[in-house]
């Protein structure tokens, strides 16, 4: 079972996405193996996290069991909230200059709906200290900390810093992410506290996935971190996983 | 899946801000890499003739070397050498100045620039002044798709590593436009990652030959 915690459909100003669509994802998925991978709609992450969502909801309908919803909350926006139907509430301070901590994201913490946050090393939006303050705040709410801090420098102090918060999750993706931090945040962790995650169509899904696939790791590790945690994590049932 | 792979882009030795592998054979093996093009860190993080002979001195078959040039300072005669690399940033030097024009011209040997080092705007440049220079461009990154594109038509003598051309679909987006007779396989590890660009190449939506070729033809070519 191989499980995405972290991808998106649509397009992003940056830079070319050359495929976009659910539908190429959905190609690369079969390619591979991914079972079902969780999505934010970019336009959500962007301006338009209403619309971005019912895009994503669409989506999940579109292609029964290959696709979660993480729905996006704006915090400036007060983006409307499902409580049911979804894999979770995505967080993207970094683009909505809203620090992690920030009281405005109150209403993500009493939904109490897992929460996938991207986590930049020293941004003042998504530091991983920033991780841990609201872990501590909010300790039933399950926390993946998108990229684990994203920049090599940080992976060790990001895994330090929530070590004792066991409901903050690190998740694999990002474009300095290498097998061998994999395999060391595995150590640092524990493989129980680690998440494949891709950030497809942003990047490309094979290489995200590559990572976990060719990591040095144990089967039992690769297993963990390739798709059980994130099924025990949302209480996905073994078949269909939206 | 390629029968033959070969890694343009690896580095040999310590590096100063993190404990990675020096040696790149043990990672080769682990994930079916049979030969790479290597630099020895040295060069890059310490004295670069130092790293040169460091480099040189490695005598394995597996690893092609592929030494540091700084113009004018390096020396000229590189017997056995197939490609040089050059750092126009971390060495000070102006990659389409007089004295790297004289020292490319005088080598005559493809040259592996990071995109990091420079910009698609000069490497054009540097393509128009000396149109028969073989380029190869390492680490071009997914954020600058479209000017390495634009590189690419202006500039037939200019190949690009796909190890970081990391957004989806990204490779096959360059090769319906250049053909994978443009592009060669290359990870840039241990610094970068290995696994995945590994991975990307065994599961390319692209015809066996030119998967071949991304994976060793084209570099063989090149060099």
């Amino acid at each position: 079972m191989i499980l995405d915690a972290h991808g998106h459909v649509g397009t992003w100003p940056d830079f070319l996405i050359p495929n976009p669509t659910a539908e190429h994802l959905v190609a690369t998925m079969d390619r591979i193996g991914v079972d079902a991978m969780g999505i934010s709609h970019l336009l959500a992450v962007g301006p338009d996290a209403v619309r971005g969502n019912e895009l994503a909801m669409e989506i999940a309908e579109r292609f029964p069991g290959r696709f979660g919803v993480w729905q996006v909350y704006n915090p400036h926006h007060r983006t409307p909230l499902a409580r049911e139907g979804v894999w979770g509430v995505k967080l993207h301070p970094d683009v909505h200059q809203c620090r992690l901590d920030d009281p405005l994201y109150e209403p993500v913490w009493r939904l109490g709906l897992p929460v996938l946050a991207h986590g930049q090393t020293d941004s003042p939006w998504s530091d991983p200290a920033q991780f841990a303050a609201v872990a501590a705040r909010h300790p039933r709410v399950p926390l993946i900390m998108g990229h684990t801090g994203l920049w090599p420098y940080g992976f060790g102090r990001a895994a330090r810093l929530v070590a004792d918060h066991p409901n903050v999750y690190l998740d694999t993706c990002g474009s300095k992410m290498t097998g061998r931090w994999i395999a060391r945040l595995v150590e640092l962790a524990g493989a129980e506290r680690v998440l494949f995650g891709s950030d497809a169509c942003f990047l490309d899904l094979r290489t995200g996935y590559g990572r976990v696939a060719l990591a040095p790791l144990s089967d039992a590790d690769r297993a963990l971190v390739r798709g059980a945690n994130l099924a025990r994590l949302l209480g996905l049932p073994a078949g269909p996983h939206a | 899946m390629p029968k033959y792979v070969f890694d343009a882009h690896r580095l040999v030795g310590p590096v100063p801000f993190d404990d990675l592998p020096s040696d790149p054979r043990g990672e080769m093996d682990r994930l079916g890499i049979d030969r790479a093009c290597v630099t020895h860190t040295l060069s890059l993080h310490s004295d670069p003739q130092a790293g040169n002979e460091a480099l040189l001195a490695l005598g394995d078959p597996r690893l092609v070397p592929v030494p540091v040039v700084v113009p004018g300072e390096t020396r000229d005669d590189w017997e056995g050498v197939r490609m040089i690399r050059l750092c126009p940033e971390r060495h000070r030097f102006d990659l389409t100045g007089p004295r790297a024009l004289r020292s490319l011209e005088a080598l005559g040997l493809p040259a592996a620039i990071d995109l990091d080092e420079t910009s698609p705007a000069q490497l054009r440049h540097l393509a128009e002044r000396l149109p028969g220079q073989r380029l190869l461009v390492l680490n071009p990154g997914y954020r600058r798709l479209r000017a390495l594109a634009e590189l690419m038509e202006e500039a037939p003598n200019v190949w690009a590593e796909i190890g970081t051309v990391n957004t989806q679909g990204g490779v096959e987006w360059l090769a319906a436009r250049f053909g994978a007779r443009r592009l060669v396989f290359g990870t840039g590890a241990p610094v970068s990652d290995d696994c995945g660009p590994r991975f990307l190449l065994d599961h390319l939506d692209l015809p066996a030959e030119d998967v071949e070729r991304i994976a060793a033809g084209t570099l063989e070519a090149l060099l």
